[in-house]
């Protein structure tokens, strides 16, 4: 509701998130700001305890900030209630996930519809058949998870992830559990995602070929933002991974 | 091993409660009807000992029945919700064999207080009830308690078997195949029915309906009036205790038959759930068609027989009433406690996969209205065939006090009953999600 421009999917603004209280206080995001444009492939690396995990909820609204804003498509998610953040979950959020996190009793088809029928809205079969084609399992429809391979599963997770044309896919180590050919077929949707229909990709990650794939990496340590490169590559995001604590040590 | 089985135990109080109760209540249900069997041995007449032995194993047989399937359904849920865990200590090497015999330890253990427990209960329990039969003169009043060891010896050593042995299928399958600390979700066919499986729901249903066919065809013109409900009074039970091994099959056919009334996102998936997965909410169906047959079955019995029953004294049918009475209380609360204990092991199982849906922009009201609605297409599809095995002891008893096939009143009984079942079991999902689920889990605190 501020001075957004339209191209930006998503703003955050000095956002902070601590757990805890007293001695046992964890201060796990410590001031981040970043821009998103939409249209934009971003990959968030650090190592483990950097905060990744816990940006990515606070922009799901999945966990409240201690203080900062986040501004989805221009909505600010700390005004909004319970239902408000469930019903921007399924229409302007997409979700893709390690354990890919498909209902284990519906199938392909109808797991990608799963967002829209949460809506109350009427899939639209033709749309969601087109999408599994786009993923190449459109010969796979009628399959349940159990009989899907996990890069299967992980296609399958993000033809659900962009039914509903959301604001951001939001993608937390979707490559994590599986196998490296697996693993480029996911990344190879999810930039094409990007740039034939225009979606916007934040992923979480912390491999540095994985995170070559994107526009531009965010570096993350110790909760705050340490770091930025576009049009990585791979040697140069582990490179730049390997001295991390340099980037700390000029951040501070 | 035996170490480590009583560690676990103490991080699991829920399922070492169900276990205890199931198992403690259980004995304490078979052992006091057991005792007057007992007592029939001792120094008492021939005509006190026929009703003694008629009272305990007649009677008691019924108990027996729903007793051992509480037992052994409690025991396989309790191991069989610990997939994961068992998995994950074949994976850092113990056997299979070592599994197994941790989780038969542990369940012995539990199963060995509370049975010990309930068979001192049931000296107590059996006394009172042989003092109830004295009181109105069903037996002599010389008649004096055995020592009850032996009955409940066999009692205590029946439901040990019982919950071992159901411990042990679970546990075999559980440590079957490669070892894993993610067992699969359910698979795309869901369990294959077991012949020994079938083969005991076939005998149950069979036994119960060649029961009520033997009241019309023989015992209906017998001189004792108890005859006919001595041999018709057990077939609700029996049908009711056979359906449940077919539950998921019965489940699977019928939720697609009412698929088409559950409207809305949070039916929509209901209707699916309960379809693809029958198997896991077979076992929640299992006891609540045992609750609706044995509570219909018997209550509408002894309403036909106060109306019916000639040349008896009154102290015989009130005597024969208030028990018919307590037993059904007993076993109501008992089949209650297992659609609790069902519906809290189903649930803490699907945990994971309830907060997915509120991940991917479910609202909670959404996720809570879908789990009520499968507990209704449970209850609902429970209490229509708890109904129909409640006939199987209804129309012979009916027809042998010659109210036809249609008893003459008291019709308001079933109806009123079946929605205290759909109460109990929407109730039983209504807490179980609220503990398996709470509020925090579907907010913002958790991560």
């Amino acid at each position: 509701m501020t001075n957004h421009t339209p191209s930006t999917a998503l703003e955050v603004r000095g956002l902070t998130r601590a757990f805890g209280e007293g001695d046992r206080l964890v201060r796990a995001l410590q001031g981040i700001d970043l821009t998103v444009p939409a249209g934009s492939f971003t990959a968030v690396m650090g190592p483990s305890g950097s905060g990744k995990s816990t940006l990515l909820s606070c922009i799901a609204g999945l966990e409240r900030p201690t203080s900062g804003q986040v501004l989805l498509d221009g909505t600010d998610l700390g005004g909004l209630g319970q239902n408000e953040l469930a019903h921007l979950r399924r229409d302007r959020i997409g979700f893709v996930f390690q354990g890919f996190h498909l209902m284990p009793y519906l199938t392909a088809a109808e797991n990608v519809e799963l967002p829209l029928r949460l809506a109350g809205r009427r899939p639209d079969r033709h749309q969601v058949v087109a999408l599994l084609d786009r993923v190449g399992l459109a010969d796979r429809y009628r399959h349940r998870p159990a009989e899907l391979s996990g890069g299967q599963q992980q296609r399958v997770a993000i033809a659900r992830a962009l039914v509903t044309s959301p604001a951001v896919v939001l993608a937390d180590e979707p490559t994590g559990a599986l196998d490296s050919a697996a693993a480029q077929d996911v990344l190879a949707l999810l930039r094409d995602a990007v740039r034939e229909a225009g979606a916007t990709v934040v992923m979480v990650t912390h491999d540095p070929v994985d995170a070559a794939h994107a526009d531009t990496v965010v570096f993350l340590a110790d909760g705050r933002v340490v770091g930025r490169m576009d049009a990585p590559s791979a040697e140069a995001v582990a490179g730049q991974l390997a001295h991390l604590d340099d980037l700390v040590g000029a951040a501070r | 091993m035996t170490g480590l089985a009583l560690r676990s135990l103490r991080h699991r109080p829920t399922s070492f409660v169900a276990t205890l109760l199931a198992v403690g209540l259980g004995t304490v249900l078979m052992g006091s009807f057991a005792t007057l069997v007992e007592t029939s041995f001792g120094p008492v007449s021939d005509v006190d000992a026929e009703t003694l032995v008629v009272m305990g194993a007649v009677v008691g047989g019924w108990g027996t029945l729903i007793v051992l399937f509480a037992v052994a359904s409690t025991a396989g849920i309790t191991v069989g919700q610990r997939a994961a865990e068992l998995g994950t200590l074949r994976t850092v090497g113990a056997t299979g064999g070592q599994v197994t015999r941790m989780v038969m330890s542990e369940v012995l253990a539990v199963g060995a207080v509370a049975a010990l427990l309930g068979a001192g209960v049931a000296t107590l329990t059996g006394r009172l009830l042989l003092g109830a039969l004295r009181g109105v003169g069903l037996v002599g009043g010389d008649v004096v308690a055995g020592p009850g060891i032996a009955a409940l010896g066999v009692t205590v050593a029946v439901v040990l078997l019982t919950t071992a042995l159901a411990a042990l299928v679970t546990a075999r399958r559980a440590t079957r195949g490669a070892p894993t600390v993610t067992p699969a979700e359910d698979g795309p066919q869901g369990s294959v029915l077991r012949w020994w499986r079938l083969l005991l729901g076939v005998v149950l249903v069979g036994y119960g309906v060649a029961m009520g066919v033997v009241t019309i065809t023989v015992t209906a013109d017998s001189a004792d009036p108890y005859a006919a409900m001595s041999t018709s009074g057990s077939s609700s039970i029996l049908v009711g205790v056979g359906m449940p091994t077919f539950a998921p099959w019965l489940l699977r056919g019928l939720a697609r038959v009412g698929r088409p009334l559950l409207r809305g996102p949070a039916g929509h998936l209901a209707g699916l759930a309960t379809q693809r997965r029958a198997t896991s909410l077979g076992g929640v169906l299992g006891p609540v068609v045992v609750l609706t047959a044995a509570t219909v079955g018997t209550l509408v019995l002894v309403d036909i027989d106060r109306r019916t029953v000639v040349g008896a004294l009154d102290g015989d049918t009130e005597l024969i009433t208030l028990l018919n009475n307590v037993v059904v209380g007993m076993l109501s609360l008992f089949a209650a406690i297992l659609v609790v204990n069902a519906y809290a092991a189903v649930l803490a199982h699907r945990r994971d996969e309830l907060r997915r849906l509120w991940l991917l922009g479910a609202t909670p009201e959404q996720v809570r209205r879908t789990v009520l609605l499968e507990a209704a297409v449970v209850a609902v599809v429970g209490v229509a065939l708890g109904l129909l095995a409640a006939l199987t002891t209804i129309v012979p008893f009916s027809i042998a006090r010659d109210e036809g096939v249609v008893p003459d009143s008291g019709l308001w009984l079933p109806p009123v009953l079946a929605v205290a079942v759909l109460a109990v079991t929407l109730a039983a999902a209504a807490s179980a999600f609220r503990r398996a689920v709470p509020p925090r889990v579907l907010a913002g605190a958790a991560a």
